[in-house]
């Protein structure tokens, strides 16, 4: 579990590395001071239980289908084709 | 005055019909020198303005926004459009559904103009970083447009649209707004449903107008506000009233944050501009107070971690197989690695690099959590502040407009331009630029849900200019 892995492999990004610009925006929260008196807002912004959606399955007009099929780079019998599948 | 009452009216007089409107607008979307559009939406605009022609030939009575030309943001999903965020990823991603916020409005009988380009994914302050080039500020070319929603501020000061409808996240609406001399909303958090909207920072993110008045700002805004099941962190609100938007405000005190104004990073003539705006206030029998805030270095860096994070795990989707641009590779993994690589921008990139890095393991304590403490307490200050004063007032940038091409060089720089607009989204508040006060704007921000308010108070600040 101590396995820390890289940013390029965590952002599936070639060559990524870490940015100057941005280190500079983190140096100041690291050097912040905090005051730990602030209030819960976490709580003020859940959502009510009440207000949650039904978990109901919804089919998708034809429309949207042949929408959704043209945005498919690649397809093979009705199914999206994934270049391969990763072993182990 | 309200262009869209006035369009309105001259439909009605059959002063000209919607469809030789709409031709006109497209004429000049098509004809375009600013490279404010990525895609035209003629067809659609072409058979909407027929429907309304056909009504009033009938005889029948039309809504106030029925025949408006409106412009879109290219990061809303209409369904059978092209949606691409301004990227090479999703260039030709097509929408499969339409936006609740833009439904709305095409429910209303608005005419969507079309997609209008910005800033890619929403990640910049300047409208270059984008796909399809840079682009122009409408009142002087040389400059930026502002960003990320650059395009839509742009076709509204140039009068290609009546309204568009942007996105604000750090400032994506009030910045352009401001170096584009029009009105801008960031609506409370949740007021406009952001179902549809292509997520940059979930919690920040925002749906709101440009227009060149408060009346229409409010129009737009009276249709798109509601719940909506389909996001769940939208809440009722209630209908922004034109007779007490026209009426003097009374018994408001009125405040403003000390730091943003007496510090070495304000131009001498933003800061100059903005206190006479104040003694203009005052003159006019308003309480103003002067209040304490966070330095603005604390802002920006609170903002543009927590938002890297969300940016970070929002794009994680948009990997080439489940959406966009595909690059095959020897197996899935590189496949996945070199679609991102290749489709992304640079700014893009660094965003979701930097969003990885502070979610990650001995990041996350230090600087992700921490910054979660720290919006705690930006919140509870603007609590606490909205106890003293009613509306707060601010610059909405520290400078003046910056020349195309000298922000996307020093990011850091273009970061720390978006000071005084970020706090105000992390505190999830209601805050309208307008087109005076300095040379990019003035804010009026208000306690959550207090539209009514700040369009008010931005009315008779209007007024008194």
């Amino acid at each position: 579990m101590s396995k820390i892995m890289p940013v390029d492999i965590l952002s599936s990004i070639k060559g990524a590395k870490s940015s100057e610009a941005v280190d500079k925006l983190f140096d100041v929260i690291k050097n912040a001071e905090i005051n730990s008196n602030s209030s819960n807002q976490n709580a003020k912004n859940a959502v009510s239980i009440d207000d949650l959606r039904a978990d109901v399955v919804e089919n998708s007009s034809e429309i949207t289908k042949q929408i959704i099929r043209e945005n498919f780079p690649k397809e093979k019998d009705g199914y999206l084709v994934v270049s391969k599948v990763i072993e182990g | 005055m309200s262009l869209i009452k006035k369009i309105h009216n001259q439909l009605v007089a059959k002063e000209f019909t919607c469809t030789e409107l709409v031709k006109e607008k497209l004429a000049l979307l098509k004809e375009n020198k600013y490279n404010s559009v990525n895609t035209v939406l003629e067809d659609l605009a072409l058979e909407a303005a027929a429907k309304v022609d056909a009504k009033i030939a009938n005889g029948e009575e039309i809504g106030l926004l029925e025949g408006i030309p409106f412009g879109i943001k290219d990061v809303y999903m209409v369904q059978g459009t092209y949606t691409s965020a301004s990227s090479d990823l999703l260039k030709k991603y097509k929408s499969a559904y339409t936006a609740t916020a833009i439904q709305k409005l095409l429910d209303a009988g608005a005419i969507p103009m079309a997609k209008e380009n910005c800033d890619s994914f929403g990640h910049g302050s300047s409208s270059e970083n984008t796909v399809f080039g840079s682009v122009k500020n409408a009142i002087n070319q040389e400059l930026v447009a502002g960003g990320s929603s650059g395009g839509s501020a742009v076709n509204v000061a140039a009068d290609y649209t009546v309204f568009s409808i942007g996105g604000d996240t750090g400032g994506s609406i009030r910045q352009p707004a401001g170096y584009n001399k029009i009105y801008g909303l960031k609506p409370t958090y949740g007021r406009v449903s952001r179902y549809g909207l292509m997520a940059y920072a979930s919690s920040t993110d925002t749906v709101g107008p440009l227009a060149k008045s408060i009346e229409d700002v409010a129009i737009v805004m009276n249709v798109m506000s509601g719940k909506d099941a389909k996001d769940q962190t939208t809440i009722a609100s209630e209908e922004i009233k034109a007779e007490v938007i026209a009426s003097k405000p009374e018994g408001i005190k009125i405040g403003y944050f000390k730091n943003f104004i007496e510090n070495d990073a304000i131009d001498s003539k933003v800061k100059a501009d903005f206190l006479a705006t104040i003694e203009k206030i005052k003159s006019a029998g308003y309480e103003v107070q002067e209040l304490d805030f966070f330095n603005a270095d604390t802002l920006v860096s609170t903002y543009y971690t927590l938002a890297m994070a969300e940016t970070a795990s929002n794009l994680s989707r948009l990997d080439g197989t489940n959406y966009g641009n595909r690059i095959e590779d020897k197996n899935l993994k590189e496949t996945y690695m070199v679609t991102r690589s290749e489709n992304f921008t640079e700014e893009t990139k660094r965003r979701i690099v930097g969003g990885n890095q502070v979610l990650s393991q001995g990041f996350s304590d230090a600087i992700y959590l921490k910054g979660q403490e720290l919006r705690k307490e930006i919140e509870a200050a603007f609590e606490a502040d909205f106890n003293k004063v009613d509306i707060i007032l601010s610059p909405v940038t520290p400078g003046p407009v910056p020349k195309i091409g000298e922000v996307l060089s020093n990011p850091h720089a273009m970061y720390l331009s978006d000071a005084y607009t970020v706090g105000f989204s992390l505190g999830q508040l209601p805050t309208l630029t307008c087109p005076f006060g300095t040379e990019t704007g003035i804010q009026v921000t208000g306690a959550k849900n207090k539209e009514q308010t700040i369009l008010q108070f931005a009315n008779f600040l209007n007024q008194v200019q």
